[in-house]
């Protein structure tokens, strides 16, 4: 089958957003992605600030959760609306501001050209490597178990950067409404036999996204998520 | 000596109030019976409770229930946190559900 070609691929393509109190920053993210990306969702999940006014601005779909459920509840909601839409790829793009439009747009094509089933953004792999040392530290520990527990191979589990096609993002189901999220999509992946790859991205940390990111502490939350997780299956 | 008969006076009001409770069935009835029942033989007889702790080969009855307590409080507060988050996954199907029907709405 001839590779489709990319003006056809980004139509099909939808970008989903989670939001919370991003009112700051998310105006310039939604516009940055809508350069490239026709389709953008934004999950609004419960802001008390002014992030449902400044998305009204914006030609971007909007989807309101009535109170705050946590980035993975939110990730779930705008991946069930985009199949629903009939997406044929869907891009997770963190809304702080710290994810780059041309790493989501080098994610699609690379997924598109036949790269498996789901690409994920690494930012231990290439030269992207301006990750403050306690947060390299806590990512790491944090993949560490994402492998262990999934059998994946990965640099990096705790990015919010990934492309994934129809067939992946419908095997999800993701029950961690928390941060732990991200080890939970890459071991329903693992479970579903979707193959995995990682494309180098660049996160650019500005004192507004360290703030609004989870604290290394967070990182032990997860952990109690991830286990109590396996008690309710 | 004051407090001993507080505590039963307490044990045998909680007995029939736990009786006349409609909510709970009767299994949890009486499990719930025979442990405040257990509580109330031990406020009244002290001693018994070391007789039963020595069997278990803990030399004080009073560590024995401290054990037990702390067991007991274990095991009803992971049962209330796995209620808990069974209720937080069933809210989030709800919003979601109210959150897509509303995008539905207005494409």
């Amino acid at each position: 089958m001839p590779a489709k070609r990319l003006d056809e691929v980004l139509r099909e393509t939808f970008v989903v957003v989670p939001a919370y109190n991003e009112a700051r920053v998310v105006g310039d993210v939604v516009r940055g992605l809508l350069a490239t990306f026709p389709n953008v969702v934004v999950v609004n999940d419960g802001s008390s600030d002014d992030t449902a006014a400044v998305l009204k601005e914006t030609p971007a779909t909007l989807v309101t959760h009535l109170i705050n459920l946590g980035q993975g509840a939110a990730l779930q909601t705008g991946i069930t609306y985009a199949l629903e839409r009939g997406a044929s790829y869907i891009v997770t793009f963190d809304a702080d501001g710290q994810h780059r439009p041309e790493d989501a747009l080098q994610a699609v094509r690379v997924l598109s050209e036949g790269g498996g089933d789901a690409v994920c953004g690494s930012r231990f792999l290439g030269t992207a490597s301006n990750v403050p040392r306690i947060r390299k530290f806590v990512l790491k520990a944090a993949v560490g178990l994402a492998n262990l527990t999934s059998g994946a191979r990965m640099t990096d589990a705790h990015n919010g950067l990934r492309a994934l096609s129809r067939k992946a993002a419908a095997s999800l189901d993701l029950t961690q409404s928390g941060m732990a999220h991200a080890s939970e999509i890459i071991s329903q992946l693992r479970a579903h036999g979707m193959q995995i790859r990682e494309v180098p991205v660049q996160i650019d940390y500005t004192e507004y996204s360290l703030a609004k990111g989870q604290s290394s502490l967070n990182s032990i939350n997860i952990l109690v998520d991830l286990f109590i997780g396996r008690f309710l299956k | 000596m004051t407090f001993k008969y507080f505590l039963v006076a307490v044990l045998i009001g909680f007995i029939f109030y736990l009786l006349l409770l409609r909510r709970l069935d009767v299994l949890r009835k009486a499990v719930i019976s025979v442990v405040v029942l257990t509580m109330l033989v031990f406020a009244i007889q002290p001693d018994w409770s070391t007789s039963v702790a020595q069997q278990v080969g803990i030399s004080r009855g009073v560590d024995l229930l401290f054990y037990l307590s702390h067991l007991t409080l274990f095991f009803v507060a992971f049962v209330y946190f796995l209620k808990f988050k069974n209720m937080e996954a069933r809210l989030v199907k709800l919003v979601r559900q109210l959150a897509l029907d509303r995008a539905r709405a207005n494409p």
